[in-house]
């Protein structure tokens, strides 16, 4: 479904990303590991065209790489970006609104926020509230409401469980899990290896810029870097 | 004595009504490009010298008006599709450099081009009188200034909160990359936020005209930095912020005028900067600051 | 031609002519503002100037032999570049230099050409100090600031007003000296000021001021200010919003189409001007002379003030027979009655700001009428 070859990314005079490969198939979880300043963020913006880079990235047999950011999102591909980054000061439904204003309107958009309302009930109770006012948590599930709202394929998802409390986090990951089910393909990046690991087809690591380990999610859990790096202790 | 302390503050209000629309034009611009935008006076001027034709061509008033503010709007948006735009990568005080040169290159083509002396723009005489509400005189230009104010603030919130470009450009004042990520258009948000910003400008143009009786190449000097510290008082990027800080300015401004004792009014102006540091010692970020999510 | 090849082309002429006897070019440099503040002058002024030079130009020149070329800098209203200018004009061997319509630029290059011994002119600059702050060869133009003060103050005695309010700015010598002047006038006749405002340039906002105005008891017979616009007009506005109706008398500033614009709350008003262009008048045909040359009406009296200054410079140049700065200092000093478009023009016995006439015009209805054209009486104007 996504297909990234030899990709680099550059800012100024730092090459956060070196000739990174990978793949991500249709229906399945993927995971992308690495500690902070591996290129992990690197890789998502440069999907999302956030990022300028070289190499070659295809999206359903389509060349994605150069496109503006407003029109990745209308091929299918919607961001979740690390910390939320949620608009404080517009209400919970603002923020959904803004979420699917260009793929419908009127009584389509109404339907989708009911859709995602369904998903989130928390959402629903906070619905006229500054999105600013949300705790960590509901922030991060209005954050993911407001990525689905544009009906994406591919769902990247940045660290979504940073910072959250670990009932909140399990919630998360089997949100995940119920979207890859209904059909949603996910890129995830995480510093929670172990649980993203459980939940992962396929994995990459990266370090330093560049690919280091891949593999199913399995293969990586009892790989020794992953161990020594991630699940020590 | 009452009935003078009632009238004061109606002139203060009518002041800052004004002042506080001015600030809003630089804030909306502000709060998604992080631009200053100095050529903001002299989209007031344009919308001062369109007036003038509207009136030499005897255009029905009111249809002269939405002409003048439509075309400081068009104005606005044309700076920022030939000057501002290629400027968009640029930092902070390039962009600051560029709107100078746009403000400096208008000036010089209303000077050579129009002409260096002020153009009358003779309003109906009706303009010029006086409605007395019980012991208190109001010009019918402060008066509408006031009715004018209330009505832009409130349309303007209405844009703001219940129209998806107007969500759009709240969301983009505190974090424009997710916003593209939804799919807005940046470019769109961009053109929209200067084209409000120059109609905001049209709009105070009209009052400022309405009070002065002409246009002249050099009038947009002073409102704009009337507009900036305003903007600045009421913390910058922030709306709410910006019609705060104008009111302030303006209120001062007119009490100062109206309660200074006759031997320190000659400094006046030196009172109201000192109530404008005051208010930033008190508070550094502004009367309102504005919420800014913006990342690298 | 680029400012350096002129500058060659200058320095060989000069080097070929050598100072002989014979018809010579000289230059005459203009520092003036022609973009920026002072654009509104300084232009208009200079129109009228250049149309001036070319038609003494086509009769032999300057006293019949100096042909001019003009070196015009634009100063961008600035004071620093003002000085820049004047020195550049200087080294270049300038015989007279022309200054802006400002006090301030006006004495900064005044100082410069004072020192290379070289008679300045300022375009309108009304400040009655400006000649006695830089020296023997500064000299003045227009109508000054004490001369407008003490007609518009003999005008409020002869009209009955007993007592006056004054409103004026600090921030221009203009604005904070003249209504002084006047006070200064009326007072010594008899008058009495009812009170004082005071206004920022540019501030537009009167709301304040006339309704501490509207408060006095009793209220003042005149209203005097020298505001221009836009306060001019937003202070009229203002004023009669807030219910006053006492008589405003104003400056030359106001001799602009924005007053008459103002409709019916600008009847009555009278203020001074260096002149009213009726119809048979010098004034009044030059107008048409102008408007016929450039196909549209000077839009303020500047252009004839400009358009007067070379016809003065003529009379001194002729007097003196040369045009070397210490002659023709003297020659200027010691002017008298010289006719120009607005009236006669006189230094002898001045500090080099000319006694020459003013006008008083009263609006009504959309238009002016010239009431009195004088000189003001040397024993009433007040001294700078």
């Amino acid at each position: 479904m996504l297909t990234v070859t030899d990709l680099s990314v550059r800012y100024g005079q730092i090459e956060a990303l070196r000739g990174l490969g990978l793949s991500v198939t249709k229906g399945s979880v993927t995971v992308l590991l690495g500690s902070n300043g591996a290129g992990k963020s690197s890789t998502l913006n440069a999907i999302t065209g956030l990022a300028q880079p070289r190499g070659r990235i295809e999206f359903e047999g389509v060349r994605i790489d150069g496109v503006a950011p407003e029109d990745i999102v209308r091929k299918g591909i919607a961001l979740c970006p690390e910390g939320r980054r949620v608009f404080p000061s517009l209400s919970v439904a603002e923020n959904l609104h803004l979420g699917g204003a260009v793929h419908a309107r009127g009584e389509a958009l109404a339907a989708r926020v009911e859709a995602e309302l369904a998903r989130f009930p928390i959402l629903r109770e906070r619905f006229h509230q500054k999105a600013g006012l949300l705790s960590g948590g509901e922030q991060q599930m209005l954050a993911i409401a407001r990525a689905l709202m544009s009906a994406p394929r591919l769902l990247l998802l940045d660290e979504p469980s940073l910072g959250l409390a670990p009932k909140v986090v399990d919630q998360v990951f089997d949100l995940i899990l119920s979207l890859r089910d209904q059909g949603i393909t996910i890129l995830l990046v995480e510093q929670n290896a172990e649980r993203a690991l459980e939940i992962a087809d396929r994995g990459y690591v990266l370090q330093s810029g560049e690919m280091v380990l891949s593999g199913t999610g399995k293969e990586l859990a009892e790989s020794d870097l992953i161990r020594q790096a991630y699940l020590a202790g | 004595m009452m009935d003078i302390i009632l009238q004061q503050v109606l002139n203060a209000i009518s002041l800052g009504g004004i002042y506080a629309l001015l600030a809003l034009g630089l804030a909306v611009v502000f709060s998604i490009v992080g631009l200053i935008n100095f050529a903001h006076g002299e989209l007031m001027t344009v919308a001062g010298y369109v007036l003038f034709l509207g009136v030499l061509f005897a255009l029905p008033l009111p249809f002269a008006v939405l002409l003048a503010i439509g075309a400081a709007a068009l104005a606005a948006v044309l700076t920022e599709r030939l000057a501002f735009r290629p400027m968009r990568k640029a930092d902070a005080t390039s962009l600051l450099l560029t709107s100078f040169a746009v403000s400096a290159i208008l000036r010089v083509l209303f000077q050579n081009g129009i002409s260096a002396r002020p153009k009358p723009v003779p309003l109906p005489s009706a303009l010029s009188g006086t409605v007395n509400l019980g012991p208190v005189h109001l010009g019918a230009v402060p008066l509408a200034s006031i009715v004018v104010t209330v009505l832009s603030l409130v349309t303007l919130n209405l844009f703001l909160k219940r129209t998806t470009m107007g969500q759009a450009m709240r969301a983009a004042a505190e974090d424009f990359q997710v916003l593209r990520l939804m799919g807005i258009k940046a470019n769109r948000v961009i053109a929209v936020a200067f084209g409000l910003s120059g109609a905001l400008a049209g709009i105070s143009a009209v009052l400022w005209v309405a009070q002065r009786g002409s246009v002249d190449p050099l009038m947009g000097f002073i409102p704009v930095l009337k507009a900036f510290v305003a903007a600045v008082i009421g913390g910058l990027g922030s709306l709410p912020g910006a019609v705060a800080g104008g009111f302030v300015l303006g209120i001062s401004e007119v009490l100062f005028q109206a309660f200074l004792p006759e031997a320190a009014l000659p400094f006046r102006d030196a009172f109201v900067l000192s109530v404008v540091i005051a208010i930033l010692i008190w508070r550094p970020e502004g009367l309102i600051p504005a919420k800014t999510a913006r990342r690298s | 031609m680029t400012r350096l090849g002129r500058l060659l082309s200058y320095s060989a002429a000069i080097a070929l002519i050598g100072g002989t006897a014979f018809a010579e070019d000289v230059i005459i440099g203009l520092a003036t503002g022609q973009t920026g503040g002072l654009a509104p002058f300084d232009q208009p002024s200079l129109a009228g100037f250049k149309m001036a030079i070319d038609e003494i130009n086509a009769k032999g020149g300057l006293g019949g032999k100096y042909m001019v070329t003009l070196d015009i800098k634009d100063t961008r209203s600035d004071t620093g570049a003002t000085v820049q200018a004047a020195q550049e004009l200087v080294a270049e061997g300038v015989k007279v230099l022309i200054t802006p319509c400002d006090a301030d630029p006006s004495i900064a290059a005044g100082q410069i050409s004072q020192s290379a011994q070289i008679p300045t002119l300022t375009f309108c600059g009304t400040t009655p100090t400006i000649t006695d702050a830089v020296g023997d060869y500064m000299f003045g133009t227009y109508p000054a600031d004490n001369g407008q003060a003490a007609l518009l103050a003999e005008h409020a005695i002869s009209k009955g007003y007993k007592s006056a309010y004054i409103l004026k700015s600090p921030d221009s010598a203009y604005t904070l000296r003249l209504p002084e002047y006047f006070a200064e006038v009326f007072t010594a006749k008899g008058g009495t000021i009812a009170g004082e405002g005071t206004y920022g340039l540019g501030q537009q906002d009167f709301a304040a001021e006339v309704t501490k105005i509207a408060a006095l008891d009793p209220q003042p017979d005149v209203i005097m200010t020298a505001a221009y616009e836009p306060d001019f007009p937003a202070f009229l506005k203002a004023l009669r919003g807030a219910g006053v109706m006492a008589p405003v008398l104003g400056s030359d500033g106001i001799d602009s189409p924005t007053t008459t614009g103002l409709g019916e709350i600008a009847n009555g008003i009278v203020h001074t001007t260096a002149g009213f262009p009726a119809d048979g008048t010098p004034l009044g045909d030059f107008y048409k002379r102008f408007t016929e040359a450039t196909g549209a009406a000077p839009e303020t009296v500047y252009v004839a003030t400009g358009y007067e200054i070379p016809y003065i410079l003529d009379a001194a140049v002729t007097a003196a027979g040369t045009m070397d700065g210490p002659a023709l200092r003297d020659a200027l000093a010691n002017l008298e009655g010289v006719q120009v478009l607005t009236g006669k023009v006189t230094y002898k016995g001045t500090n080099r700001m000319p006694s020459r006439d003013i006008t008083l015009v009263e609006i009504q209805n959309g238009a002016r009428t010239p009431i009195l054209t004088a000189t003001p009486d040397p024993a009433s104007v007040p001294a700078p």
